[in-house]
């Protein structure tokens, strides 16, 4: 089976918002996507260079690469609606 | 006591005038203004000249215009961005909005956009920082107490790290607040306002004011601002000093009857403003004025909205003088330009640059009427006062000339923010009387000094040039464009003879 979503979570350091979200994301992963898919942690005051790529300027931000069009979406990833929304998948 | 606040040089030609040294060192100043008003250029120049003229690499943080755009927008300046960028000296941080629209799902703050910030500057050891404009990161996220609270934190890290930033915000109007969700109350003590208005003819006027400088002395008033090929340049009024030089020496005008009925001449740094309609013969006074000065040896400044320099010089030879010779030499600086070449702030700083660059003793200027026809009143008013002003400054004698619209009869005579600029008002008009053409020259204020206050008949002739005939005797009402010779004897019934049709006051 082949990848079908290539995600990017941004996050600032161990800071709580970034704690919270990488927990979060990994919550709705793992109960709403059936599909493989590959994730990426990135944390800017590491590897400041690669937030210029997807213009990030608010963190947390999970960024879907694919499948296309590019979202966006920013915050502590609570609010699991709005998630699952943003990366348009619909959980059964 | 407090310390003084340093300032670094701003590279804008006329803002560290007006700001007395720059913008204020290492903190973070706020420029706001109306769409239109220059801040994009105002914030990119800052960063630029810091670059090329003061060694001082910068970061460019654009959220509105992609890098690319402003490298090449910039381009029409002269500027190179893209060069710079490639030598490490300027960098781009790219907020510029893309497709990808923001979704909220939960608490975020702008860890990111600090973090890149942070980067971009250690990566060109950039001193100076320009941001471009904040009031966009309101409009892409939904709680604006998140984003004050994040470029309170900008600046305050700013700071720390030393830099000198200009961020740039939008006004929402030119009158009201400072700009659109208050920034101003969160990120700085200093405040520049760009103004971009329309003026009473329609054209669009833009200045600069400085607000407030927390801690520093600055001028408070307006400042025009053009956009030209060069960037972004102020005008600041020129502030004529209190403790002047006062008036002790005279200089002649080159007319010798005008010398005798001015006691001598006109004062050293005086203005003097020759008044006449069309014809009358103020361009040959100016001429006169001008040679004798380059008799002397000193250098002067000639401005010509009338006549081509061709013409002048045939018109100056035909009285027997090579003023092309003295041009030539450079004795003369003349500027023989369309009055709509440039604006008005622009034209005082050509004439401010030509006297200062040769020492300029004489400065004369045929006619403010040409620039009063294309100013609006309150530009004109500005440049004839801060024209006067610069020259006093300089120790300048100047004349300028002014054309009446009318012929014959009663005119104003000077306007009355005319009257006050100068200090000598000389008027020269024709006169019908006994069905000729006369000319008539009078000194109607020469201040601090003595005059003769006689109404004397003059002519311009080919070999002399302007000449003093003596004084109109025994006819009165000359001022009035309707002379009457005056009546000797009474009871003469039939010698009571109108010497004079009424004057026929027309427009020209």
């Amino acid at each position: 089976m082949a990848v079908k979503y290539v995600l990017k979570l941004y996050v600032t350091g161990q800071t709580t918002n970034s704690i919270k979200a990488i927990e979060n994301l990994k919550d709705i992963l793992k109960n709403g996507l059936k599909d493989l898919y590959s994730l990426k942690v990135i944390d800017i005051l590491k590897n400041p260079q690669l937030a210029e790529e997807d213009k990030i300027l608010a963190t947390p931000a999970l960024v879907r690469v694919l499948p296309p069009p590019v979202r966006k979406i920013i915050g502590d990833l609570s609010d699991k609606e709005k998630v699952l929304l943003g990366l348009d998948l619909t959980t059964e | 006591m407090a310390k003084k606040l340093s300032k670094v040089i701003s590279g804008i030609p006329g803002f560290d005038e007006i700001s007395h040294g720059g913008i204020p060192k290492g903190r973070t100043t706020l420029a706001s203004g109306t769409s239109g008003s220059g801040k994009t250029v105002f914030s990119a120049q800052f960063l630029y000249k810091g670059i090329t003229e003061y060694g001082e690499n910068g970061v460019f943080v654009t959220f509105e215009e992609t890098p690319q755009d402003i490298i090449k927008n910039t381009n029409s300046f002269g500027w190179y961005v893209g060069k710079l960028v490639k030598e490490n000296k300027w960098a781009f941080v790219d907020a510029s909005p893309d497709e990808a629209d923001n979704l909220e799902a939960g608490k975020y703050d702008l860890g990111a956009f600090l973090a890149r910030i942070e980067y971009a500057i250690k990566k060109v050891k950039a001193k100076r920082v320009a941001i471009d404009s904040v009031s966009a990161l309101f409009t892409h996220y939904q709680d604006p107490g998140i984003i004050r609270r994040e470029l309170y934190r900008l600046a305050s890290r700013l700071k720390k790290l030393n830099l000198t930033c200009i961020m740039t915000a939008e006004r929402p109007i030119e009158e009201g607040q400072i700009s659109r969700y208050g920034v101003e109350e969160f990120v700085s003590d200093n405040v520049i306002l760009l103004h971009n208005r329309l003026n009473e003819r329609g054209e669009r006027e833009r200045t600069i004011e400085i607000l407030k400088f927390r801690g520093s002395a600055h001028d408070s008033e307006e400042a025009p601002l053009l956009v030209d090929k060069a960037g972004v340049s102020l005008y600041p009024r020129p502030k004529p000093k209190l403790r002047g030089k006062g008036f002790s020496q005279k200089v002649s005008t080159g007319i010798e009857g005008l010398d005798e009925l001015l006691c001598g001449g006109v004062y050293r740094n005086s203005t003097s403003l020759i008044t006449g309609a069309s014809g009358t013969g103020k361009t040959v006074t100016t001429l006169h004025f001008i040679m004798e000065g380059a008799k002397l040896g000193e250098k002067s400044v000639l401005i010509e909205f009338e006549e081509s320099p061709d013409q002048l010089y045939r018109n100056a030879s035909s009285f027997g003088w090579d003023l092309k010779q003295y041009v030539d030499k450079g004795i003369v600086q003349l500027i023989c330009h369309y009055p709509e070449d440039f604006r008005a702030e622009q034209y005082l700083k050509v004439i401010q640059d030509l006297v200062v660059e040769n020492k300029a003793k004489r400065v004369a200027l045929d006619s403010l009427s040409a620039l009063q026809r294309i100013y609006s009143e309150e530009k004109f008013r500005e440049f004839v006062i801060g024209l006067n002003a610069f020259l006093k400054m300089h120790d300048v004698t100047s004349l300028l000339t002014n054309t009446t619209s009318q012929l014959l009869g009663v005119t104003a005579i000077t306007e009355t923010h005319l009257s006050t600029a100068t200090d000598n008002i000389i008027i020269l008009k024709y006169v019908e009387l006994g069905g000729q053409m006369r000319r008539l020259l009078s000194v109607l204020k020469q201040r601090g000094s003595m005059h003769e206050k006689e109404l004397m008949e003059f002519e311009v002739t080919p070999t002399k040039g302007l000449q003093i005939l003596g004084p109109f005797e025994g006819i009165e009402n000359l001022m009035s464009g309707s002379a009457r010779k005056i009546q000797l004897k009474f009871g003469e019934e039939d010698a009571e003879r109108d010497f004079i049709a009424e004057a026929a006051a027309g427009r020209i």
